[in-house]
């Protein structure tokens, strides 16, 4: 008599450790996604996993443990060389069984595309875990990244829902936990730090952890962090991806940072970037943007958060850039994007609102400006920048102000 | 190893380099070295008291928080509460007025917006900037119209 209805789900990387381990049994823990009838069988307990839990246990070949009825699953190992042989009863009936891949295994279909073994080597250091930081990292993830060091102090709130990998069971916890698990769930091998810390008070952290990454993706809300992160970059040589929305989502850019190349400041000081999108206004007030002598009713009417629809573009394309510089130098189904992605920074415009307002309509747009188009733009470095030119010059007063963001709309800018 | 982590900065903050800019700028612009005082550089807490000598002659002490500058706006203090043209202490946020929530019983100048900011802006920017606030202010005393009528409002 066989089981028919139920799916089992086995971790093959648990059978690889319970055979090393020279033990003859070991309890273990099944999952049923209640009415579901699908059993995950693991021999570590699982942080946050949904379903009914279950006693299980591990045997090597003694059915004679079948008599405890105190294990609902039994996974026996009959035969463990030259591979294992498995077998799994549920309530004394044999079962038939899938594996979860062993880590060797697990991104195997991205073959071909991206070289899986180089990205499980990479570490992806990921500053600000809001709805562009989580969302990238689970991408980053699912491409094959191995390692990651997550840097927030948030926790969820109910405004991050709309827009945030987050779910309801997830209101009050760290992002860094929220997302180490969304990591994890794509791959459980991925190794991840978690780092629930402010960066603009813990300079030498931030060194440290720039200095050990192969990758830096700034996805914080304000100028102060990713002028701090620019400076980490520039002395250790490290790619960043830097992006954001602008006002209300109708819009955002993507700057990448290379080493040699302009930085953040250098951006900043030209003038390219337009006024910053306010996502909460505790966010708002903490970096400034929103000022003190805003009331508390104004400053709910300048928090206007895109969709997630919005974001979603920007994300994408920090994501595209970020697989591109980890998989540089190697053979990959993306090196064509190479000759493509050449811009320092790049401009998209999800409506025509607010610094985009004077856009081409998309119709017949033709080459004129429009929305939902990438735009690449060269930046070149800044003469005298304070975080990456050696000799700084300071801004004195004698040229008056750079730049009003509130009014920009990339006019005199080459848009490419 | 442990004599050289005292040295490693916990807090993110103004660097000797860009000091020593700053310094050599004051001297560019004729400051005299009695009028500035920067303290605390390389600790926790830096800060620059600088005095502003308006054109009535009058002289006020700017107090100047150098924790995250220049990454970050720094605050700008008066370092006493100054009055408004109706003898109220100026302790609030307003817009009219360029003022921020004072801290320490000292009124805080609004001298930056956040969009304009660039780490570029130099000390002496600031001090500029902070000395015409003080014009507009002795402006407000005299007349009794808000300091915006003097100052342009930045992003
Ligand atoms: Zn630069």
């Amino acid at each position: 008599m066989k089981n028919e209805n139920l799916i089992i789900y086995l971790d093959y990387q648990d059978i690889l450790t319970f055979c090393s381990g020279h033990l003859l049994y070991k309890e273990a823990y099944a999952y049923e996604w209640e009415n579901e009838n699908v059993i995950h069988i693991h021999l570590s307990k699982k942080c946050h996993q949904f379903g009914q839990m279950y006693p299980a246990l591990f045997a090597i070949d003694n059915k004679k443990t079948m008599q405890d009825k105190q294990f609902r699953f039994h996974v026996f190992i009959e035969k463990i060389l030259p591979e294992p042989s498995v077998s799994v009863f549920v309530d004394g009936v044999q079962s038939d069984f899938y594996y979860i891949p062993d880590r060797n295994s697990l991104f195997s279909r991205n073959k071909g595309l991206l070289e899986k073994d180089v990205l499980k080597s990479k570490k992806a250091m990921i500053i600000g875990l809001g709805s562009f930081g989580a969302q990238i990292a689970v991408e980053l993830a699912k491409a094959g990244v191995g390692k990651f060091s997550l840097f927030d102090f948030d926790r969820i709130e109910l405004h991050n829902l709309a827009r945030h990998i987050a779910t309801v069971n997830d209101l009050g916890r760290l992002k860094t936990d929220v997302v180490e698990d969304a990591i994890l769930g794509k791959n459980p091998y991925a190794l991840v730090d978690k780092f629930p810390i402010d960066i603009d008070k813990n300079e030498e952290l931030l060194s440290s952890e720039v200095g050990k990454s192969d990758i830096v993706i700034c996805a914080t809300d304000n100028n102060s962090s990713r002028l701090n992160l620019s400076k980490e970059l520039v002395k250790k040589n490290k790619v960043g991806i830097f992006g954001r929305a602008v006002t209300r989502a109708a819009g955002g850019d993507v700057f990448r940072y290379r080493p040699g190349g302009a930085c953040y400041a250098c951006l900043i000081g030209h003038g390219i970037i337009s006024k910053e999108e306010i996502s909460s206004v505790q966010a708002g007030r903490l970096s400034g943007a929103i000022p003190a002598y805003t009331s508390d009713e104004d400053a709910q009417a300048v928090v206007q958060v895109g969709l997630a629809a919005d974001i979603s573009p920007i994300c994408n394309m920090m994501i595209k850039l970020a697989l591109l510089e980890l998989s540089k130098g190697t053979e990959s189904g993306i090196q064509t994007l190479e000759d493509d992605l050449v811009y320092d920074c790049y401009i998209w415009a999800n409506r025509r609102e607010y610094n985009f307002k004077n856009w081409h309509v998309f119709y017949q747009s033709g080459a004129d400006r429009t929305i939902m188009r990438w735009y690449g733009v060269k930046v070149h470095k800044l003469d005298g920048c304070p975080v990456c030119s050696t000799d700084i010059i300071l801004d004195t007063g004698q040229k008056g102000e750079y730049h009003d963001p509130e009014n920009s709309d990339y006019e005199g800018l080459a848009l490419v | 190893m442990k004599l050289l982590r005292i040295f490693l900065r916990r807090f993110i903050m103004i660097d000797y380099k860009r000091y020593k800019l700053e310094k050599e700028v004051f001297q560019k612009e004729k400051l005299p070295e009695a009028a500035y005082r920067f303290i605390g550089i390389g600790t926790d807490n830096p800060y620059l008291r600088i005095a502003a000598r308006t054109n009535s002659g009058k002289i006020y002490t700017l107090h100047i928080e150098l924790s995250s500058f220049p990454e970050s706006i720094p605050e700008v203090y008066v370092t006493k509460m100054l009055k408004d043209s109706n003898g109220k202490n100026m302790s609030g946020a307003s817009a009219q007025m360029h003022t921020l929530t004072s801290s320490g019983g000292w009124t805080r100048i609004c001298h930056y917006g956040y969009n304009s900011w660039t780490p570029m802006v130099s000390l002496f920017k600031i001090y500029v900037k902070c000395r015409l606030w003080l014009e507009a202010y002795e402006a407000h005393l005299k007349t009794g119209n808000t300091i915006d009528t003097y100052l342009v409002h930045q992003s």
